[in-house]
């Protein structure tokens, strides 16, 4: 990524023809080719911007960037005073973590896991599968496994999910029998109907109640 | 397979609108469900939607020409029948397409294969006759309590009860609870209790207008109601219903009288500084009522109810506006009463003049 913040001016010519004129601004070149200029307000969209894949021309004795797309589109760059001209290596990005609340559900019923069914003890979160980890590997209190899948709303897709890894983890002759749990906030009718025909078990569980939150509108029951 | 009829305009579109409302409207794995059949035998059109659990049909008086039997898809037929000219529509089943006819307006619409709508059956128990007007009044009073939350769906049915010779009407979403007895209607045998889907009741009040009675029937899993030319038919709600009496406190020590329409009219008021789920406080004293909202960075609202007799403890207790304007407007009678124990513990919302019915609501905890 590389940031360039500087007095320059701007010019756009493709769909339509823009002009900024001269003001310090921030000029963007992410690593995919993208360009972006953006001025110190706004939360995300920058002021003119050129997506990937582009090319790049840089005149360092004229000080002006001419930016070309494939669609013929022009970003010209007129670089008038460079006040910081820095590059970073920003390598793979994991990614949005969309809900922070699920992650969170999960560690609460981690440390209690009897607020999912009494008796339950935790063995490991994120327990190890072939297609990908269990939400909570739990022992019931007969001792045997039970898998916990948690999602903030309980879909049929979940439903599906904690299928798919019941049935690799009753291969291992030391886990099984497994059984499931499926856990969320809220669960549909038919990601119910479709877990009792599987044999897996559905828990809806209050977030506001795990974190210790007394909700101010009171319940009949 | 032919049908041809002509009909008035106003009356296809309200029985298209009618049979339309049990139509469902998320894609399902019946796409036929998104069509209305018509079935015509002689003079008779009987239009029907369902979505498996709530089923519609209406019967009109048409002009018929050819029997026959098609389903059209159930939005599309209504709007366009309801954009015509006032007068007759023809409508004739040919091949796959139906062609609607208002003059100057012809329409043709794609048939959905008619082989393919389910064979819906109806409740062959013993039919019974409710009063059409008191049975639409008493679920006017409970359904508002009922839950809409599917992840709770017996919350989201009615219970009807034989209680004490009559039948009873309950409905909670565990905020509130909503009890109206219909002494001496005894539809019911001692001791049976069906839970209805609020949604197919709200259906039903819908339809009744002015007819005198409502004939229902009950199924070992569905219930049907019929009243003048439109069914409504409903799966009824497996599973138990919350135990509800031990929740009516029996010893309320405070006592607040009031006009209803007076104090609906103030609650609605102050209710508009109440936003952001806040509540409206109800502070009670032997100097009457004061409705109070506070919006944080919005502002807030007072309203003295000078017409409110108080007897108790001086008392403030704050209520989700919407509930308490639900209680309210359905209270049968000019005068209500809403007992209270104290700020935490649930209020009893009666008519003055109604023994038959109950509003229990809970409180909002405020600091």
């Amino acid at each position: 990524m590389r940031l360039v913040v500087a007095e320059c001016t701007v010019d756009y010519d493709g769909r339509l023809q823009a002009h900024l004129p001269a003001a310090t601004r921030l000029v963007m070149v992410k690593s995919d080719g993208c360009v972006a200029v953006h001025a110190d307000g706004g939360a995300y969209k920058p002021l003119n911007w050129m997506n990937a894949p582009n090319r790049l021309i840089e005149d360092r004795e004229e000080g002006v960037w001419t930016v070309t797309s494939p669609k013929g589109e022009v970003l010209t760059i007129t670089f008038h005073d460079i006040i910081s001209d820095s590059t970073h290596e920003m390598g793979v990005d994991p990614g949005l973590q969309k809900d922070g609340v699920e992650a969170h559900l999960q560690k609460l019923l981690a440390d209690d896991p009897t607020s999912i069914a009494s008796g339950l003890r935790l063995v490991r979160r994120e327990y190890p599968t072939d297609i990908g980890p269990v939400d909570l590997m739990c022992r019931d209190a007969d001792g045997l496994a039970v898998a916990i899948e948690v999602k903030r709303r309980g879909e049929i897709d979940g439903v599906e999910q904690l299928t798919r890894y019941l049935e690799f983890l009753n291969r291992d002759p030391m886990l099984r029998p497994v059984r499931g749990i499926f856990v969320a906030q809220e669960i549909k009718p038919q990601a119910k109907v479709l877990a009792g025909d599987r044999d897996i078990g559905c828990v809806e569980v209050d977030y506001d109640e795990l974190r210790g939150i007394e909700s101010p509108n009171l319940k009949l029951f | 397979m032919g049908l041809k009829f002509r009909c008035e305009r106003d009356v296809l579109a309200k029985a298209l609108a009618d049979a339309g409302r049990a139509v469902t409207t998320r894609g399902g794995a019946l796409p036929v469900l998104a069509g209305v059949r018509l079935e015509l035998t002689g003079d008779q059109l009987t239009i029907t939607g369902s979505d498996l659990d709530l089923t519609i049909s209406v019967t009109v008086e048409v002009a018929g020409a050819e029997d026959g039997v098609a389903v059209l898809p159930s939005k599309l037929a209504s709007d366009v029948v309801r954009s015509v000219r006032a007068g007759a529509v023809d409508i004739t089943v040919e091949d796959d397409d139906a062609r609607i006819e208002a003059s100057p307006s012809e329409f043709a619409i794609r048939l959905i294969p008619a082989d393919e709508f389910p064979q819906l059956s109806s409740p062959d128990g013993d039919a019974v006759t409710l009063d059409a007007a008191a049975f639409k009044a008493a679920i006017e009073q409970v359904e508002k309590a009922a839950s809409s939350d599917d992840a709770r769906p017996i919350l989201t049915g009615v219970l009807m009860a034989a209680e004490e010779g009559g039948l009873r009407l309950v409905s909670t979403d565990s905020y509130r609870l909503s009890v109206r007895d219909l002494a001496g209607s005894s539809v019911l045998s001692e001791g049976q209790k069906v839970l209805v889907p609020s949604r197919a009741l709200k259906e039903l009040a819908r339809v009744v207008g002015d007819e005198e009675s409502i004939t229902l029937r009950l199924g070992e899993r569905d219930a049907g109601f019929e009243v003048g030319s439109v069914s409504v038919t409903t799966r009824l709600i497996e599973g138990e219903f919350p135990s509800y009496r031990g929740l009516i406190p029996t010893n309320h020590p405070n006592q607040l009288t009031v006009d209803r329409t007076t104090l609906l009219d103030a609650v609605r008021r102050v209710r508009l500084l109440a936003q952001e789920s806040t509540p409206v406080r109800m502070a009670m004293s032997a100097d009457g009522l004061e409705l109070v909202a506070v919006t944080q960075d919005v502002g807030q609202a007072h309203e003295a109810v000078e017409e409110a007799v108080y007897k108790g403890d001086d008392l403030t207790v704050a209520f989700n506006p919407e509930y308490l304007i639900d209680g309210i407007e359905v209270a049968p009678g000019d005068e209500i009463t809403l007992e209270t124990v104290d700020e935490l513990k649930p209020a009893l919302l009666k008519s003055a003049e109604d023994p038959n019915f109950l509003y229990l609501l809970m409180p909002v905890r405020v600091s």
